[in-house]
């Protein structure tokens, strides 16, 4: 079972991160755009757990634990806030909030 | 399993990367779910079967049920992804995702993984010392000079080796051990770090200075346990054993009874004898010389080995048994507990010399180890080592909560307009009415009447 090192995960992780990272850049759609940093949460959490086994500590899983629960926390009020958009201005092509001109 | 994992890693790659092309939103949610199927799946192939199990019912189960009712409940299937103005964004993008890949793939080109100066974790082993030698105070040493070596009961070797022994440079004591302890012999585990170790051990009494003393290299793996037992052989000679102990978890529903012999000139059997009215009547006879019918748990184990057997929960009533039958010691209404680890350790107890000989059964216990990764290991490092930070995010969990509910009231500012306009409303009603009696008028369609009808609000 142990025969895959951990190297083969952490490319792994690398490769999902920079996909989710890639999303969050090109894609204007809001929710796809909160997908995509679900995505980068979960190959952080892929290199967490990766690194847990190689040290044998426990304390890696527990972090992937508290990150998943800032994940849903933070999915929650995302969504929240998504929906109120929706609401104002019939979008949520972030492009068109651009009132503020950030 | 490389297979396996190639697979897998792929499919989780192919998914990542359909999702973030497709133009349908929901079509993205589902391949979103696939790419954290497989991450689940990795979490199983990476020793973290809870952590695989939260993913699949938090992540693919709560939070992605989320995103597509609020895509459904938007209508937002296919909103337009590109604004056409800020096209270039797809280029810069593109530019910035190279350079991340740049910086995370030095480390792993350079071979920074496979860096040898990188210190491991601290790995520990546990030892414990075990004496059954009737009479004596034993201590455990460690021998930090290598390659130093001394004959087995050699008297003069061993008074050498002590005086170099007792210079704190020269060794640490680990355990100092008696015999005569409430605990009956032995402290629980040492933790060390895993490595080389050359051990020593005494053994004395009040009457004289030191007893013989034995030394040997041995090699104590990361996660190991390993116990050292001293015991007496039939020649009256002190021996040691080095015996590997198994402190996972036993089996679910069992315990794990680890039977020691450090009875001179026995073979110890276990025998489990049923009714415990049997025994009373049977050892009532001379020397308890036949105990049937019985069932052999352990059949006659050597001075100074021994064997683990994992017992259901229940009570039983076992008995010691030596080669020739005679019952050493009952063990009358033992109650097997889930969970347990339990070493029995067979000593003869010390007494004047020529006396009726007595046994003890010496009682010692392990904690459990839970597997890593399984929900005890983390539930005991969440719930002891990280207290606070769970608090805290439970707090953090809360004001989402009360965040996400403020968020969803529907314009809560035109909803308390409405209501003060509602209030309004009921005091002027029978008011207009009095009027309209009053004058006589025509309730309903009269011209002091303001409309009344539902549709035909003021506008927010």
């Amino acid at each position: 079972m142990n025969a895959i090192g951990t190297e083969p995960y952490i490319i792994l992780s690398m490769v999902l991160f920079l996909m989710g990272a890639l999303g969050v850049l090109i894609r204007r759609n809001a929710i796809l755009l909160f997908m995509s940093v679900e995505l980068m949460l979960n190959s952080a959490n892929l290199a967490l757990v990766a690194f847990a086994r190689e040290w044998g500590h426990t304390d890696g899983h527990v972090f992937v634990f508290f990150v998943m629960t800032v994940a849903a926390a933070e999915v929650a009020i995302g969504l929240a806030l998504i929906v109120n958009i929706f609401r104002e201005r019939q979008s949520i092509n972030i492009d068109d909030l651009q009132q503020m001109h950030g | 399993m490389e297979w396996l994992f190639l697979v897998v890693s792929v499919v989780a790659v192919v998914a990542a990367g359909m999702m973030l092309t497709r133009q349908n939103a929901v079509h993205s949610a589902l391949f979103l779910i696939v790419n954290f199927g497989c991450v689940a799946f990795l979490y199983l192939m990476l020793d973290a079967p809870f952590l695989a199990m939260v993913q699949v019912t938090v992540y693919t189960g709560a939070i992605m049920v989320l995103f597509l009712f609020v895509i459904m409940l938007l209508g937002a299937e296919t909103t337009t992804d590109t604004s056409g103005r800020m096209r270039w964004l797809g280029l810069a993008g593109s530019l910035v995702a190279i350079a991340l890949l740049m910086i995370f793939a030095f480390p792993i080109a350079s071979d920074m993984l496979h860096d040898e100066a990188v210190e491991r974790g601290e790995a520990r082993a546990s030892l414990r010392l075990i004496n059954a030698v009737p009479g004596g105070d034993a201590q455990l040493f460690r021998v930090q000079e290598m390659g130093f070596e001394m004959p087995l009961a050699d008297e003069v070797a061993a008074s050498v080796a002590l005086a170099g022994l007792d210079d704190s440079s020269a060794g640490a004591s680990i355990e100092s051990v008696r015999y005569n302890d409430e605990r009956a012999g032995s402290r629980d585990y040492s933790e060390l770090p895993a490595g080389d170790y050359t051990l020593a051990a005494t053994v004395s009494d009040g009457s004289y200075e030191s007893g013989e003393v034995f030394s040997a290299t041995v090699s104590l793996a990361a996660e190991s346990a390993h116990t050292v037992l001293l015991y007496q052989n039939a020649d009256g000679l002190l021996e040691y054993a080095l015996l590997e102990d198994n402190i996972n978890a036993p089996s679910v529903g069992t315990m794990r009874l680890t039977l020691v012999n450090g009875l001179a000139g026995a073979q110890v059997s276990l025998v489990d004898v049923g009714q415990y009215t049997t025994i009373r009547s049977l050892c009532e006879d001379a020397a308890c010389s036949s105990l049937l019918p019985h069932r052999v748990m352990i059949d006659q184990l050597p001075l100074g080995d021994q064997i683990s057997i994992e017992l259901d929960e229940g009570d039983y009533n076992l008995a010691f048994v030596d080669q020739d039958d005679n019952v050493l010691r009952i063990l009358a209404g033992y109650q097997a507990e889930r969970g347990v680890i339990e070493t029995r350790v067979l000593a003869r107890e010390p007494g004047p010399p020529g006396s009726q000989p007595a046994y003890r059964a010496a009682v010692y216990h392990a904690f459990a180890l839970p597997a890593f990764g399984s929900p005890e290991a983390v539930g005991q490092v969440l719930f002891i080592d990280y207290v606070l930070p769970v608090m805290l995010v439970g707090v953090l969990l809360l004001v989402a909560l009360i965040g996400v509910i403020v968020l969803a009231r529907p314009d809560a500012l035109a909803q308390a307009e409405r209501r003060r306009i509602n209030r309004r409303r009921r005091v002027n009603r029978p008011l207009v009415s009095v009027i309209a009696q009053q004058t006589g008028a025509d309730v309903l369609s009269g011209e002091y009447m303001p409309k009344l009808t539902p549709g035909d609000e003021p506008a927010d």
